[in-house]
């Protein structure tokens, strides 16, 4: 299988297209590992101050400072400490980590060695998604040759550093990439996310102290030792630092994976980078960062993509995840499509999901039915603020934002349902 | 010792307790303050889930949930906001969304936390107008309990309890989000010793038990406070009475018994009260030899007459007596006092059936009393026994047919084959029971006697923790307390102590209190609800 890079390439992706940077070879042939040995070398305080300095945010969605989250593991101890990479990449609209495990599973292991170093970890668990056969394959094979050639196990690289990786592989559960219920599903359990506190710093995996972070975040360390804070500050905005990969999909000419730094405009992604909307069609809405986020208008795609930005849109960079809808599209038909993953993949731990997920659901089918009325709207709405806020973990939330979302923008698609009593779309993607 | 403030009301609160826990050590719980909840409950493990316990707590952006929130020093709650209102009524109506309305048809009507809640905390209306889930509404869980998985609400109270007190983890939540359902697996019924304690924590109708399911509806019930009986722990009860019957025990709560539980042995001996087989009249053998019913005062006539044959023919030494570990300690105290105005006051011991224990509540001996019976200076049947057999005692007053060494244990008096025998052999027994007995078969007076549910005095359970039970029924029969009956038997008699007037458990219990040093300071009023532990120099 020929290997193709992402589009744009920055310092993550750079050498993806070139097959032998997955092996540990090819990877050290670029400098792969020298981060890490300088970095064994420092105090780890001071690598996490480093990282600290860097702003690194965290690629898993909630966009949460690196360096503070491992500055909340305790130091020294009775207990063994446990780092956790997620690696369930879910979110509908997201494949970054997918490439980042196939193309760089010695830079992740880089950042890993960087993080355990920081943290005190002696073991990392890989969880990564049950579908991703490939990367966890890949993954694994570039563990087994870190193993063999001294940068994992006892003494990684000579130094006083001990650390073994064990990659897991889920089943399927969307539910499975929240923090803690990804920890429930390592200890064997079902997947259900845990109530806080105790946080997982404090009680994490198998009772231990645990850090879990993105796949890409800890892709985003290794650089950053090599390179300094500054050199990564010089890339995206002034709060949101650094590249990422925005995988873009939906009715664009070139979908695909593009790593660009933070901050760089939605449109330009859209248009400059995917090459627009096939078939001359125009953008109807645009969801930035994976399905949990609420959608974008077309006239609001002049927005620099980072959180500080898309926050005053009312949405967020989520996952990097960019689907890209043109005109033809039934907003009511997205509200089905995103209100039955959710309602499908609802833990069902608490009320407000368990309940709300499905009635959302079921308003939203009988809205496109044609069989809706007005006040279905508000209903709709109502719902979705009750589920808002107030659960153990953001998954009610995420799937509150999309409906909102949908409503705020498009209000027009879901009063014409209800006026025409069907759906006024015709050429609109099938349910 | 943080201190918080609850609705502008100012706590000293113990360490380490979460918000729900301290307003319910401190009493307030929704009596006082009104913080509603599903999931949570006292005894079990936090969930979390239900999130109907929201409070504001001051300095937080979002709502907190009370169960798992901590309390800190100086922290700020209030649960009357509302935010709180608002994020209640949320949760009540996405409860209902799902919930079938039944409830003209549902068990739990009138004892529904989602009825009760709905009412209180929800709004009047649906506004959901989609079709409700349409599950199983009669599953068979196990021999005691049948679930409706259309009325369930998911708060998994009772997966936490098989998991985390019998320990048996039956059941689980299969499936997941709106499609998730309570199940055992196959194979695996829920059939614990304490199986039923599910239907009490489930606060919908969801899980009903077999025994109680349909056979009345709850507001026609009263609850009187009593004390199981079936063994020696004494668990606190709640006796649901309607037109003079008993129609089900539930646990009532007390931390020093049985937390908030009860074994389903125990729940079902309410049975035993209106069993068909209670002594319902008052006996006398013929001349032929022939049991034959006859009056109260007759046979009380009689019993007198024998005792004081007895006594004339054989001095007091030849009357001796068997105490009963399920009288009252009242009942018990008033035979002592009997035997001793006779002067025989050594010839008296109990014997108490054995069962199974474990280490959760089930205890051994199956009498609600035997530790009062030794508290009140009863001692083993073997030596009572040994005196009829030697020929000392010629006369036998036996409160209850333990020393049978009754069908389902072993028993401290002699197998039953062998003490039918040796009974025979008696002048006189006089039987004061609350049940038929093969005892019958060799007794000459037989007394009806009234069962705990059907009188006054206490019981002190195997820690020495003296409780109260209370009439909750009248016998529908000719039925007395062991004491009275022994009372009025001594004052046939004239015996000294033994004044005309009414028997009062009451005064005998003050009494007790005055001349038994373990029963100092306790009488049936200063008990309490909780019961008092016994005090210093209660024997074992």
């Amino acid at each position: 299988m020929g290997l193709e890079a992402p589009y744009v390439t920055g310092y993550l992706s750079e050498h993806f297209a070139d097959p032998a940077y997955a092996t540990l070879e090819g990877y050290r042939a670029k400098g792969g590992y020298q981060a890490a040995k300088q970095a064994l070398a420092l105090p780890p305080e001071q690598v996490i101050e480093t990282v600290k300095a860097s702003g690194l945010q965290g690629r898993g969605g909630a966009g949460f400072l690196t360096g503070l989250k491992w500055s909340f593991m305790p130091k020294g101890g009775e207990k063994p400490k446990y780092l956790v990479c997620n690696a369930d990449e879910s979110e509908p609209g997201s494949f970054k980590d997918r490439i980042l495990l196939e193309r760089g599973p010695h830079l992740l292991l880089e950042g890993i060695l960087i993080a355990a170093h920081a943290t005190g970890a002696e073991r990392t668990f890989i969880y990564v998604r049950g579908e991703y056969a490939e990367p966890a394959l890949r993954v694994e094979r570039a563990i087994e040759e870190a193993k063999a050639k001294g940068f994992l196990g006892e003494k990684v690289m000579g130094t006083k550093l001990r650390h073994d990786v064990v990659l897991m592989r889920g089943a399927g559960a969307y539910i499975c990439g929240e923090e803690t219920g990804l920890l429930e599903s390592l200890e064997g359990k079902k997947g259900q996310p845990r109530k806080k506190p105790p946080f997982p710093a404090e009680y994490g995996a198998f009772g231990m102290p645990t850090t879990v972070n993105n796949v890409e975040t800890f892709c985003h360390v290794p650089h950053i030792l090599k390179n300094g804070p500054a050199w990564f500050k010089g890339f995206g905005t002034d709060k949101s630092p650094g590249t990422t990969l925005f995988g873009v999909s939906g009715h664009v000419t070139r979908p695909g994976l593009y790593e660009l730094p933070l901050g760089t405009r939605l449109d330009s992604i859209i248009f400059d980078h995917a090459q627009g909307v096939a078939g001359g069609r125009k953008v109807k809405g645009v969801i930035p960062g994976g399905m949990s986020m609420p959608i974008l208008p077309a006239d609001q795609l002049d927005v620099p993509m980072a959180n500080e930005f898309l926050r005053e849109r009312k949405t967020m960079l989520g996952t990097g995840g960019i689907m890209v809808m043109d005109e033809t599209t039934c907003m009511v038909r997205v509200g089905c499509v995103i209100s039955y993953f959710f309602r499908d993949e609802s833990c069902g731990q608490c009320t407000q999901c368990r309940e709300g997920t499905g009635w959302l659901n079921k308003v939203l089918n009988r809205l496109e039915r044609g069989a809706g009325n007005y006040d279905d709207l508000d209903v709709l709405l109502d719902v979705a603020a009750k589920m808002e806020g107030q659960t153990i973990c953001a998954f009610s939330d995420a799937a509150a934002w999309p409906v909102q979302g949908l409503l705020r923008h498009f209000r027009d698609d879901f009063e014409a349902h209800v006026r025409h009593g069907r759906c006024p779309f015709p050429e609109s993607f099938a349910l | 010792m943080p201190h918080i403030t609850v609705d502008d009301q100012s706590y000293e609160v113990p360490d380490g307790r979460t918000i729900l826990q301290a307003l319910d050590e401190l009493g307030l719980l929704m009596s006082g303050v009104d913080v509603p909840h599903y999931c949570w409950h006292p005894k079990l493990s936090v969930d979390g889930s239900c999130r109907l316990c929201q409070v504001e707590v001051e300095g937080l952006p979002k709502l907190q949930i009370a169960c798992n929130t901590p309390v800190k020093e100086g922290m700020v709650v209030r649960t009357t906001s509302e935010r709180v209102r608002k994020a209640r009524e949320g949760v009540m109506e996405l409860l209902l969304v799902n919930h079938p309305l039944d409830c003209p048809i549902c068990d739990q009507a009138g004892e529904c936390k989602l009825q009760d809640y709905a009412f209180e905390y929800g709004t009047p209306h649906a506004r959901s107008r989609e079709p409700r889930r349409a599950l199983k509404k009669k599953v068979d869980l196990g021999p005691t309990i049948v679930f409706d998985q259309e009325r369930c609400i998911l708060c998994r109270r009772c997966v936490r309890f098989c998991r985390e007190v019998p320990g048996t983890g039956e059941l689980v939540v299969q499936g997941r989000g709106d499609r998730s359902v309570i199940e055992t697996a196959p194979d695996q019924p829920l059939a614990n010793d304490y199986s039923m304690n599910v239907a009490d924590i489930c606060p919908v109708g969801a899980l009903t038990t077999k025994d109680f399911r349909f056979k009345i509806r709850v507001w026609f019930l009263e609850d009187v406070p009593g004390v199981c009986t079936g063994c020696a722990n004494g668990c606190n009860v709640h006796l649901g009475v309607a037109s003079n019957k008993v129609y089900r025990y539930v646990p009532r709560r007390n931390d020093a018994v049985n937390d908030t539980w009860m074994c389903d042995a125990g729940r079902l001996s309410y049975k035993e009260i209106g069993a068909p087989d209670r002594l319902r009249e008052a006996q006398l053998r013929d001349a032929a030899g022939r049991l034959v019913t006859a009056s109260l005062d007759a046979a009380l006539d009689e019993a007198a007459a024998r005792i004081r044959r007895a006594v004339s023919a054989g001095g007091p030494g030849a009357v001796a007596a068997l105490a009963s570990p399920h009288a009252t300690n009242e009942d018990l105290f008033t035979l002592r006092r009997f035997l001793e105005a006779l002067g025989s006051g050594a010839a008296a011991g109990f014997a108490v059936e054995t069962g199974r224990a474990d280490a959760l509540l089930l205890k051994a001996e199956k009498a609600a009393n035997a530790a009062g019976a030794r508290a009140l200076g009863f001692g083993p049947a073997a030596p009572v026994l040994e005196r009829i057999r030697s020929g000392g005692a010629r006369t036998l007053i036996a409160l209850g047919h333990d020393v049978l060494g009754p069908a389902h244990g072993t028993s401290q008096g002699l197998a039953p084959g062998a003490s039918e025998e040796l009974l025979r052999g008696l002048d006189t027994l006089i039987l004061l029971d609350s049940h038929h007995s093969a005892l019958e078969r060799v007794a000459h007076v037989v007394l009806p006697a009234r069962v705990a549910a059907e009188k006054h005095g206490t019981l002190t359970n195997h820690a020495g923790r003296v409780q109260r039970v209370e009439p909750a029924v009248e016998p529908a029969h000719v039925a007395l307390a062991e004491g009275e009956a022994l009372t009025r038997i001594g004052q046939r008699l004239s015996l000294p102590g033994f004044a005309p007037g009414p028997w009062d458990a009451r005064e005998v219990s003050k009494f007790i209190g005055e001349v038994v040093p373990a029963f100092r300071g306790i009488d049936l009023d200063s008990v309490g609800a909780e019961g008092k532990p016994l005090g210093p120099g209660a024997s074992a």
